[in-house]
């Protein structure tokens, strides 16, 4: 272990103090040069030298146009744990393929454990906000920000710093429909079903599942805490809509659909071979594909010749203090060479128009992609999404 | 070693009261012994002087140094329980050694000398390597005994020490503890029920009643001049009237008890009692079974036998006189059911007429 | 020797000795009063702190003093079922009278439970079975001798560090259509039975039996090792037969530890989250489940009404629990445990009912407890294609590959370890204390300090009533992101120092309640005895209370470094962006759209804490007496 690294373990992450307390000051904004060093006190005991560099060139950030863009430094990016710890990771890619092409330039690669939570907790209790970007937003996380942060969390997306932004496919799959324009696309998934065509037939509707023959066959994870199980919901909202979706679901009840708390314990429950049927990610054949699974037990359902798009996002944080980096970042992203990374390490499908992306071939044999996408747009979701879940949950847990 | 002084000693726990003002006067080498029937507070008391409970009121004082606030294990004392408490999970040895890793040994003597030395004083020479559960109770209280002494305490306490043995091995360590007191000359405060153990083995006695001392004195003062009723009662067999002063001389009392006159003669007793007795008072005078016999003429009473003990040098006789239970000591068990008694008028000794009941403990 | 220093420097040792002998005199007299302070300062900290930052969303309304979120609870049907008419008109208690006898009349229809009633009726069952599970166990293992006997009492416990989706795992692996238990009976011609599908409830029962069950076994055991079996001989003696004197003399010095067993039990299952979510799913949802759904969506006033009202249950309950339990106190016991029979001494013997009722028994927790265990070990040593090594594989990768900001097994592996071992000294000193201080004052003086003593013993229980998710989200808000102070300072603790506290904090209790009845038990007279030789009552209690219920003191140390070991919640947010985290946070983190490297993970957890629990027991029990 070397110095760095126990100073961490020690004070977990408070320079040289090896106590588990400590005393901070807040900084107030109005700092001459050297005031931005305790605005990130956090991490200046770990990075030394790198940061008082660009504290000044901070200074005069975003006001003079003409000036070099400062591409140096620690970008801290928040995201989610596979992004940095799942096989293929990624994040690890990234912050490689980045560093490389950006020398002055560090990842530091964040995970809270709450997710976007913890910053909007971080920006409402006064606290500053201890990341430059948000990398994997969803458009209820935005929804959520929006409804909960006292003040804006994220910055609008400087269009002209960006040189891939137009590479952005037109679609409702990537499509974020914020008002404020703070988020781009990276990738993005459908949800759709996973069933074992040895016992059941693609249902291929939603009234299918409250027929008889499908009854007790059905795996779905709890939409308050899991996203395939939310985007689900939010499936049936999009086809019966507001009004219709809860007497669907009194009938998806009747017909003894299984509504399990997570991805992982609902897809174990359906190797195991409880039910012939799991809602999952439409990209599940790539999985079964690399660990040598059996494909009869993979077959992707799309209902109503749809699927249920999950843009991922990323967002600057209106307090970074490392925008140009964090462009740079969010355009390298979606260049060719990224986007099929991305791509395929996240077996996601890229945010880009498919002439700015070489994928492989023999991806698209196991990534299905579904013949329509739908999603619920972020003007849908506002004001709404607490009340659906509230009134889903209730429905299913008062049986 | 040590005296100790105990003034206006009260405890109250909640709502209940268990002392209600002790005072005691214990003299340097003394074996001073508190009895009393169980919850009388004696062993509160004790308690209070080893400093496992802090007085409510008053101060407790040895060798005239205040030990209020002074935690048990700066008291220098020595304290031996009825159940024994000795450790089990420690040898004999280690038990009794226990004390000496906080306390100096006597000057002179090892750590180890000194555990032999008690064990040897309590004739348990050999057994220091022995688990306490491997002894019988008698051995294990002393082993116990000998752990209580060996920092040399200025003070001893033992409570109940007795009462978890059969009576003869009792009677056997009475003497054994007895003899180690004398010769060590260690004060101590002895705690018991038990009377008979209480007057074979102290120096002096205090009754404890209700929270509170009813008389202090020797054995014989206690026995011979019980201060009251209580004590009366409490101490040895005793018969007790109670009745009426018809006429008074100087040392001469007749008193009407249930419609039949006596003569009694109460010598100091009347001035201990503390009253300018009148006619017409009410009193209470007490008769020891040993003093009223068959043969002496004065103050007869013919007592309907009820009971007789056979307790080989005499025989104790229960019965009762107009209502009033009599105890009688005599040389041959009775071969009627009437049996006619009498006393001498100096045999009577009067006493504090009961005062209603002190307290609901 | 001739070149000693002059006299003024020895002097001036001996001055500094003496200095130093005064120091340590004054640090042991007070050795008690310092621990219980620091004790209550790191509970402050830690645990009321945290709490109380979001437990006052639930009171405060725009700023005011309010309690008009609990009104919306608690007239809630949905909460709180057929109650919420009471709580809505609470002074109609005619009518409510008359609803009761209609209900009555009717034949006892079944009502509307509400989400707390149905949190409730789970957790009795669950309690019901975890004892009904684990007491036999208690029995053969305190009763009988056999090979490995202590290894498995050492082992029992293990269940408890295990992730909750682990457990979900294994359970789908063994109980599921085809699931090992469905493999075994098929090889007989049985089955396949889904044993999950046709009764939901049941096996998240069996789960939480599946945790508590050693549970009850543990504390239970440690209780029968003191037993003090020459009341038993002497009830025999009395002419008592065996199932007699067991009856009146064994079960009275059990009982104490039986139930505290089981009010554990009720209180865990009762908070319980992620386990019925797994297996049952979200008809099965409890108040757990709500307070997590609120958190995320950042509702906190709601989530705190939930979980204080989550703590109130839990905290009345183990009041009128340690009101039982201080009246059953005093019983002396001096501790001389009963013998232990060999469990097979010869074939004949074998074959009796009884033994073979314990074998039965046996084959029940091969199934319950080691089941799952196994089937998720083997989980981790296949893919859709058979056999595999590939997620060990990738252990090993990442340890050798993996870049300094992604999780690593060893440092995982390192840190359970360590704070595990630094959680037993912080812990084992807060509990031992507080055990000592809630018996000492419930034994002395009279009724009034009883019931402080009784309050006190239920307050430092709030760790086990305070919703896990609450905690965690206090130690956010107010350890991690820090407290505001006065002229813009902020405290902030988090890192090793704050993760090990946490762990002490969620652990102590266990040292509390397993030693507390031992010592509650024990004849005042010993630690008396001692003071009156001249030790402090810091020295009696090393000296004598403690070898004394040695048991006890074990079994609180298996638990504590079992719950630091198992602990994912806080630590998770007290080692956010740092290189703190443990085993169970490395799991949690490996779990990907395959559960194998993430299996594969909880199996070096398994076997890490399986061995260190060997440890501990072999270490602890060099200072139990046999």
């Amino acid at each position: 272990m070397n110095r760095r690294t126990l100073i961490r373990t020690l004070s977990g992450g408070t320079a040289g103090i090896a106590l588990a307390g400590c005393l901070t000051q807040d900084d107030d904004e109005n700092g001459n040069g050297n005031g931005n060093d305790t605005g990130n006190g956090e991490e200046n005991g770990t990075d030394g030298e790198n940061d008082t560099g660009n504290g000044e060139e901070n200074e005069t950030d975003g006001d003079d146009e003409t000036t070099e863009p400062n591409l140096e430094g620690t970008l801290r990016i928040a995201t989610y744990t596979s992004m940095v710890d799942g096989e293929e990771a990624a994040g690890t890619w990234l912050k490689d393929a980045f560093e490389e092409e950006y020398p002055d330039a560090e990842i530091d690669w964040t995970v809270p454990e709450s997710g976007v939570n913890h910053y909007i907790q971080q920006a409402n209790q006064g606290v500053d906000i201890d990341a430059d970007l948000f990398f994997g937003l969803n458009v209820d996380d935005l929804v959520l920000v929006d409804g909960r942060a006292d003040e804006s969390l994220f910055r609008s997306v400087d269009r002209d710093a960006l040189e891939h932004v137009d590479r952005i496919r037109d679609d409702p799959a990537v499509e974020f429909d914020d008002p404020d324009d703070r988020v781009l696309p990276y990738d993005t998934g459908y949800i759709s079903l996973v069933y074992d065509e040895n016992e059941v037939d693609d249902p291929e509707t939603f009234d299918a599942l409250t027929e008889e023959e499908y009854e007790g066959t059905l795996i779905t994870q709890n939409a308050q805490q899991s996203d395939p199980g939310q985007a689900f919901l939010l499936w049936t909202i999009d086809a019966y809509g507001e009004d219709g979706y809860l007497d669907y679901w009194e009938e998806l009840l009747d017909n003894d659909v299984r509504i399990i708390d997570d991805w992982s314990s609902a897809y174990s429950a359906y190797e195991n071979e409880e039910r012939p049927m799991v809602v999952s990610y439409s990209t599940d054949q790539v999985y079964t594909n690399r660990f040598d699974g059996d494909m009869s037990r993979s077959q992707i359902g799309f209902l109503e010749e749809q699927g249920y798009a999950n843009p991922e996002g990323m967002a600057v944080f209106e307090d970074s203090e490392q925008v140009d980096l964090a462009n740079a970042f969010v355009d390298f992203v979606l260049s060719n060479e990224a986007q099929a990374e991305i791509a395929v390490r996240n077996v996601q499908f890229p945010a880009v128009a498919d002439e700015h992306v070489d994928l492989d071939e023999s991806y698209a044999e196991y990534a299905h992609e579904p013949p329509e996408a739908v999603s619920l747009t972020y003007d849908q979701l506002s004001g709404n999404l607490d009340g659906w879940l509230d009134d889903w949950g209730q429905l299913v847990a008062s049986r | 070693m040590t005296d100790l002084t105990l003034e206006g000693v009260s405890k109250v726990y909640g709502e209940t009261t268990a002392l209600r003002g002790i005072d005691l006067a214990v003299e340097d080498g003394e074996f001073f012994t508190l009895v009393g029937p169980s919850g009388c507070g004696k062993t509160t008391t004790l308690r209070t002087i080893a400093g496992f409970e802090e007085p409510t009121a008053g101060s407790v004082r040895f060798d005239d140094r205040e030990m209020t606030g002074v935690p048990p294990e700066d008291r220098d004392v020595g304290v031996v329980f009825q159940n024994y408490a000795l450790f089990p999970h420690m040898t004999v040895a280690e038990n009794v050694g226990y004390g000496l890793r906080f306390r100096d040994p006597p000057a002179g003597t090892t750590r180890e000398e000194r555990i032999l030395e008690l064990l040897e004083l309590v004739d348990l020479a050999g057994m220091g390597e022995r688990r306490p559960s491997q002894l019988s109770g008698g051995q294990r209280q002393r082993v116990s005994l000998a752990r209580a002494l060996a920092p040399e305490p200025g003070l001893l306490l033992l409570d109940e020490p007795m009462s978890a043995l059969d009576a003869r091995l009792r009677e056997t360590l009475r003497r054994q503890v007895k003899r180690i007191q004398s010769e060590l000359e260690i004060t101590t405060i002895y705690v018991t029920h038990d009377q008979e153990e209480a007057l074979a083995i102290s120096d002096r006695v205090a009754v404890v009643r209700a929270g509170t001392v009813e008389q202090v004195g020797t054995p014989k003062e206690i026995y011979r001049r019980p201060a009251t009723r209580f004590v009366a009662e409490f101490i040895g067999d005793n018969n007790v009237f109670e009745g009426e002063v018809r006429t008074r001389s100087s040392d001469e009392l007749r008193v009407r008890v249930s419609g039949r006159e006596f003569d009694i003669v109460p010598a100091d007793s009347l001035a201990e009692a503390g009253t300018g007795l009148e006619s017409g008072d009410r009193l209470a005078f007490c008769v020891r079974p040993e003093a009223l016999t068959p043969t002496v003429e004065t103050n007869r009473l013919s007592v309907t036998v009820e009971t007789s003990e056979f307790l080989g040098e005499t025989v104790r006789v229960h019965g009762r006189w107009n209502g009033t239970p009599i105890v009688l000591r005599l040389a041959e068990p009775p071969d009627a059911d009437e049996l006619t008694v009498g006393f001498a008028p100096d045999g009577a000794h009067v006493v504090e007429l009961e005062s209603d009941a002190r307290g609901n403990d | 020797m001739t070149t000693g220093r002059p006299d003024g420097g020895s002097a001036r040792d001996r001055g500094r000795v003496r200095v130093h002998v005064r120091v340590r005199d004054w640090l042991e007299r007070h050795a008690l009063g310092l621990i219980a302070l620091l004790t209550a300062v790191v509970l402050g900290v830690m645990l009321y702190l945290p709490v109380g930052v979001v437990f006052a969303e639930a009171v405060f309304v725009d700023g005011r003093l309010s309690l008009a979120h609990f009104r919306e609870v608690l007239t809630d049907p949905f909460y709180v079922g057929v109650l919420s008419q009471v709580f809505t008109d609470p002074l109609a208690i005619g009518s409510h009278l008359a609803a009761l006898g209609g209900w009555i009349l009717a034949g006892f229809p079944s009502f509307p439970l509400g989400l707390f009633g149905f949190t409730a009726y789970q957790a009795a069952l669950s309690t019901v079975a975890s004892l009904a599970l684990g007491l036999p166990a208690a029995y053969v293992l305190a009763n009988y001798e056999f090979r490995g006997r202590r290894t498995i009492r050492s082992l029992t416990i293990l269940p408890f560090v295990l992730p909750g989706i682990m457990v979900a795992v294994g359970f789908y692996a063994m109980f599921g259509q085809a699931g090992t238990l469905n493999a075994i009976l098929g090889v007989v011609g049985l089955g396949p039975y889904p044993f999950i599908e046709r009764n939901p409830l049941a096996i998240v029962i069996v789960a939480h039996a599946f945790y508590n069950a050693p549970l009850v076994a543990r504390i239970t055991v440690a209780a029968w090792e003191s037993v003090d079996v020459r009341a038993l001989e002497t009830a025999r003696s009395l002419g008592a037969s065996p199932r007699r004197a067991f009856v009146d003399v064994v079960v009275p010095q059990l009982l104490p530890a039986v139930t505290t067993g089981a009010l554990l039990t009720f209180i865990f299952t009762f908070m319980t989250f992620p386990i019925v979510l797994a297996l049952g799913g979200l008809q099965l949802a409890t108040v757990e489940v709500w307070v997590y759904a609120r958190i995320q969506r950042l509702a906190f006033a709601e989530a705190a009404t939930l979980a204080i009202l989550e703590t109130i249950v839990s905290l009345a309950l183990t009041y009128a629990y340690l009101r039982y339990e201080s009246a059953q106190a005093g019983m002396s016991r001096a501790a001389a445990p009963p013998p232990r029979e060999r469990l097979f001494p010869d074939l004949r013997t074998a074959l009796e009912p009884w033994r073979l009722a314990i074998v039965g028994y046996g084959v029940l927790t091969l199934v319950v407890f080691v089941g799952p265990m196994v089937s998720m070990v083997i989980g981790g040593f296949t893919d859709g294609g058979g056999f595999t090594l590939r997620h060990y594989e990738f252990l090993i990768r990442r340890q050798t590959e993996g870049a300094s900001y992604q999780t690593l097994p060893w440092p995982a592996i390192r840190n359970s370890l360590l704070f595990g071992v630094a959680t037993l000294f912080v812990a084992m000193p807060m509990g031992v204390v507080i055990s000592v201080v809630t018996t000492r004052s419930g034994r002395e003086g009279g009724h009034h300090s009883g019931r402080w003593a009784t309050i006190i013993d239920t307050l430092a229980m709030v760790p086990l009533a305070v919703s896990g998710i609450v905690f965690g989200i206090g130690l956010l808000r107010g350890l991690v992101f820090g407290i505001p102070l006065i002229g813009g300072w902020r405290l902030q603790i988090t890192g090793v120092v704050a993760i090990v506290a946490a762990h002490a904090v969620a652990a102590y209790p266990f040292v509390t309640r397993n030693v507390s009845p031992l010592l509650a038990d024990l004849d005042p007279a010993l630690v008396e005895s001692a003071r009156s030789l001249g030790a402090s009552r810091y020295r009696a209690l090393l000296d004598v209370e403690l070898p004394l219920v040695a048991s006890g003191i074990v079994a609180g140390a298996a638990f504590t470094f079992a719950i630091s070991i198992g602990e994912f919640s806080s630590t998770v947010i007290l080692a956010s962006g740092g290189e703190t985290y443990t085993m169970p946070v490395a799991v949690e983190r490996y779990l990907g759209r395959r559960n194998g490297p993430a299996i594969a993970m909880g199996t070096v957890l398994l076997a890490i804490t399986g061995l260190s629990f060997v440890v501990v027991d072999r270490v602890g029990g060099r200072f139990e007496r046999d």
